[in-house]
Order: structure tokens, then sequence, then C-alpha cells
């Protein structure tokens, strides 16, 4: 019996851990990545610590892609998948070059592990964002604290004093984005953390509705957060977003304990910005005939049961394809699509076997 | 300007000026009158690092502001003071708001000490240590002077720095008398005393239980207590 060929599309946290699973099984694997690089939307946006341990997040992705570079898996970046037809035989993949050159395979079954997008801020004008240089939102603080250059873009001056807003293109029927971030708090939480540890000359507060830092992230993250780098929290969400006299900036917001207005200055705001279906997922899920779900995510045939089914029998989903999800959880969607894959290809090599003979 | 409906607005933010003349012009009383505004226009570290660098103070930074202390605290729900509230005192120490912290100069000794918040506190916050470090704070700035609580706590420190035991007759006796506590007239104080000693429950006077070696310890404490180890 030949190997199983099986296609994972994208190259991040999910696309590595089942590509790398699959090829220890024994499977031919194309891993197919639109950038340059493998290692998804962490590396390609230069994310710093990883909660909940503040990992480097080198050190969480480089074992990931240097497994997968040395299993076989055969990578092909700079590349997206530029047609998709379904038969009897397999399914028919044409692969697009940056460049130009097509190249088609055919493959036993299939992983979408397309990922995720950080929700646009510029949508919620009232927060300023594009318009005040110091309104930061995650893609853009991650990269500063990654990058150990924290200033204030307005003059390069160091900020004497940070807020963070949670819950932004998440959890607000304005922008009809009804569904929770998962990660907005426990990022938001970190980067303050990590600025204390670095500046405790800093003072930070985080504006927030609800502090979801589920599972462990509540006591070594959030709790931390608090009783060791005296991190403040603001029970209300910022109305808006003003300029001060001074150049600061000026949140306005309801201090919900004190049940009054206010209007704080800060030296500079981070949106936490959330999660949407990113173009990749979207395009391949249109190409592959796969159902979104209400929220414009991949749909699993059952969200309960069987999650990294898609409703295309054959193809399989794991990852931020399918809504929030945290890396550790991505990884482990990673290798559950690739047990399925590798099912769903044997069993078709056995039923064509007996139908040949 | 002349407000209309003056009630709605908290009166402390009612301001008047009873005499004001304005180019010659008499525009005293209600012609004067301005509302301060409730905008609170920042937050300060002010308090919270005061209060978090004495040691009865440390914890609380760890308070999320669940309210589980004040749902026990017997002031705020047995005795029904209302103003008397914890989790409430710890927020704006936390956040600074010192005007409004301010207000409850009159009620934030009123703590029994009955441990009960500390008890039950899922952050680990010492509550009643720590709203015993803030009055400490609000009385360093002069927004209450001493109280019958801090006068007590002041006996009984002295009391006890005596012989390193307390003597609970002669703390009694003084403070009453310091206080002149009707309901602790002499006849019921002589009957209690003696129904105590009697018991062997107290000891007084001579017979007063003593520390071997106290005045070492004593200086000690002494120095503790001075450097503003508040608690
Ligand atoms: S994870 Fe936190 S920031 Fe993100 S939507 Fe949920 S509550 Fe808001
Ligand atoms: S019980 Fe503890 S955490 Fe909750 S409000 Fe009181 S002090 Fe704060
Ligand atoms: S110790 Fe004081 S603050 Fe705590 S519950 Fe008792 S009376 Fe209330």
């Amino acid at each position: 019996m030949s190997s199983p060929r099986i296609l994972v599309v994208g190259g991040g946290p999910a696309g590595l851990s089942a590509a790398w699973d699959l090829a220890e099984a024994g499977a031919n694997v194309v891993l197919v990545e639109e950038e340059g690089f493998l290692g998804g939307t962490p590396k390609k946006l230069h994310y710093s610590l990883i909660a909940p341990d503040l990992k480097p997040v080198q050190e969480v992705l480089d074992p990931l892609v240097r497994r997968v570079e040395q299993s076989g898996v055969e990578v092909m970046l700079n590349s997206e998948v530029a047609s998709f037809k379904g038969s009897g035989d397999g399914f028919h993949v044409e692969v697009r070059r940056k460049g130009g050159s097509l190249e088609s395979h055919v493959f036993d079954s299939v992983i979408a592990a397309t990922g995720f997008a950080h929700w646009d801020p510029h949508k919620k004008y009232e927060y300023g964002y594009g318009v005040y240089p110091d309104v930061l939102d995650f893609k853009d603080f991650e990269r500063m604290l990654s990058e150990d250059n924290l200033r204030r873009p307005s003059n390069g001056e160091t900020p004497k004093r940070i807020a963070w807003l949670l819950c932004v293109g998440s959890r607000d029927k304005q922008v009809g984005k009804f569904y929770c971030c998962r990660m907005g708090c426990v990022v938001s939480i970190k980067q303050a953390m990590e600025v204390r540890q670095k500046h405790p000359e800093i003072d930070t507060y985080v504006y927030y509705m609800d502090i979801r830092t589920y599972g462990f992230w509540e006591d070594k993250v959030y709790w931390r957060s608090m009783e060791e780098f005296n991190v403040k929290f603001v029970r209300g969400r910022i109305g808006s977003i003003n300029r001060g006299e001074d150049g600061r900036l000026v949140a306005m917001a309801e201090d919900t304990i004190l049940q009054r207005p206010t209007e704080v200055p800060f030296d500079m705001l981070v949106l936490a910005t959330g999660m949407e279906a990113s173009r990749g997922t979207v395009e391949f899920a249109k190409l592959a005939g796969l159902e979104l779900e209400e929220h414009g995510f991949i749909k699993p045939l059952q969200s309960d049961s069987l999650p990294v089914h898609t409703t295309v029998e054959g193809i399989f989903v794991a990852g931020t394809a399918t809504g929030p999800k945290a890396i550790p959880d991505s990884v482990s969607e990673g290798s559950a699509a690739a047990m399925k894959a590798l099912n769903f290809a044997r069993r078709k090599a056995v039923a064509e076997r007996q139908q040949t003979r | 300007m002349p407000i209309h409906e003056k009630n709605l607005v908290d009166k402390d933010r009612l301001l008047v000026k009873e005499e004001a003349k304005l180019d010659g012009l008499d525009v005293s009383g209600q012609w004067s009158t301005f509302i301060e505004q409730r905008i609170l226009g920042d937050y300060s570290t002010d308090v919270l690092d005061a209060v978090a660098s004495t040691p009865a103070g440390k914890t609380i930074v760890n308070c999320w502001q669940c309210g589980t202390c004040t749902a026990g605290c017997c002031m705020h729900t047995d005795f029904g003071l209302r103003e008397f509230n914890p989790r409430y005192f710890i927020y704006l120490a936390q956040k600074g708001a010192e005007d409004e912290l301010k207000k409850y100069a009159p009620v934030i000794w009123r703590c029994v000490t009955c441990n009960k918040c500390v008890e039950r506190c899922p952050k680990g916050v010492r509550v009643e240590e720590v709203v015993h470090s803030i009055e400490g704070y609000m009385r360093s700035k002069g927004w209450m002077g001493d109280t019958p609580a801090s006068r007590w706590d002041e006996a009984f420190v002295k009391n006890t720095l005596q012989t390193g035991v307390l003597d609970e007759l002669a703390l009694t006796r003084s403070y009453v008398s310091r206080e002149k506590l009707a309901e602790f007239n002499n006849r019921f104080m002589l009957r209690m005393a003696l129904k105590l000693v009697r018991t062997g429950r107290i000891r007084t006077g001579p017979l007063r239980h003593r520390v071997k070696g106290w005045e070492k310890v004593r200086d000690v404490a002494k120095e503790i207590l001075e450097g503003g180890g508040e608690g």
C-alpha cells in the first residue's frame, strides 16, 4: 500500500503540528504556506512573550518548525492553493508559487490550518486608531515589546502611564462581533506585566468589562499581574479617546465602581484587538466548498464531538480557522486533525483496493 | 447663574458665593451658584503606594473588588452602617480618589476587628489590617483626629508595654474613665472585676503576669512602633 498523500494548508502552530504528526506516521505531506517562512501569525507579527510561562515566541515556535523541516514534509513557501476539486479518486489541487508557476497534486485528504487575523481597529473610530499615533493595537505593541523599544510614537519618549482597553472588535454589536476573542485579556495583562517587569516606573491600567483569563491563566497571569506587578484594573469600557492639551491621550470612561465619569490622561493606549477569520481561511473555505459558521469561521461538522471535521468529507480543520484559540490548543487540534486525515486516507485506500480486486 | 432643580445635585457639589459683585452689580446668592463637576480627572498612586508600603497594608494590591469582605462585615451588615464598606475603602485607596476617601473619615475607624473579612477574602487580602492602614494614611493627612478606637489602641499598647502581658482590668479602667462611658459605672465595673478575679480569669495589680526579661524586648518593640510599623 503506497503512503497516503495529505495536504496541509497553513504553516502556523496548528499546521506545523499536523504536518509533523502526519510525517511521523509515514504519510506524504505537502505543507502550503503563503508567507516566505513557517510559524504563522505569531511569527509574522513578531509576538513577544507567550502566556502563561512568558516564554519568548521563538522558544515556542522554533522547535515546531525544526521538527517539520527535519521530518521530510514537502514545504512550499510563498505558495497558495489556486484551484481545488474533490472527486472520487481524491482532491485535485493546483498550488501557485508566488511568481506564477502552477503545480498540480492529488491528495487523499486535506487539513485546513488557515488561521485568523486581528480585527482592524480603524473601524472603531472613537478610539482614534490611525489618528492619534499613541493609540496602538496588539500587533503594534507586541512588536514594540519584542524589539524592546517602548516609546511613544508621537514624540519618542518613554511613556509614564499606559492603558489597555479590552474587547476591541469583540463582544460588540456595533461592529457585528458577538463573540469573545479568548486571548485579549491574557495578552493585555501579559503585556502589562512585561512592561512592569522591564520598567517598574511605568504605571499600567487595564479597562475591562470582564476578565476572562480562563484555566491556569487566572493565577499565573491575572493574579500575578496584580500581586507581583501592581497592574491596576478599572471596570468600565472606554467610550472614546480624546487628545489632551499636553498631547497626551485622555480616556473617557465610567469607573463603574466609583460610579463616576472619568477623564484620565495616558501616554499610550493599547487596544486588545479581537480575532476574526483570516482572508486565507475565508478564501480556502470558498474554494473547497466548506461551510462557514455564523461568526465567519469554518464550521466544524459537530462543534462538540467532531470539532476537526468540516462539512466536506475528507477535509479537516485545525487551529484558529474555526474560532479564537491559544497556541497550545491549536497544536493539539493539529494533532487531532492529523489523526482524522490519516484515518480517512487509509479507509479510502482500503475501499479502493477492495473495488479493484 | 441661578440653578433650578438643585435637589438633583449632591449638596457638597453646589458652590454658592454669599457675596459677589460683578462690575458693580450684585450677583450674590443664587446668582453666583456653581456646580462642581463629578468627572474624575485623574487616578493617582499616592494612597496605594503609601498603604502598600506598610506591613499591614501590603496585600491591598491583591483586591479585585469582589465584595466578599463587605458581605460579611458585621459593621456593614449587622450593625447596618452602610458607609462602612471595606471593599470600597480599598478601591478608593487603590485609585487614589482622595476627595471621596476623605468623606469616610467619620466612619472608617468603626472596624471591630472580627476578622471575618480576612477569613473569607478569596484573594488573601488582610482586609482588616489594610483598612487600618488606610485609616492610618487618612490620619497622617490630617483628615481625622484620634477616635475612640485609636485611643483604645493607644491605651492597649501602653498597657501591654509595661510587662509584656495585658492587664485587662487596668486597661478597661483607664479607658472607661478617659472616655467617660456611662454604661460602665463604678458598680458595674466592680461587680465584673470581682467575678473575674475570683474565677482567676483576670490578674491585675501585683498579681499581674509578666514576661521574663521584658525590658529588653520592650525597647525593640518601642523602636518598631515608633518607626511607623503601623499594625
Ligand atoms: S478575551 Fe477578554 S478581551 Fe477578548 S473579548 Fe473576551 S473578555 Fe474581551
Ligand atoms: S473579599 Fe478580598 S478581594 Fe474581595 S473585595 Fe474584599 S478585600 Fe477585595
Ligand atoms: S474585621 Fe472589621 S472590616 Fe473586617 S469584617 Fe470585621 S468589622 Fe468588618
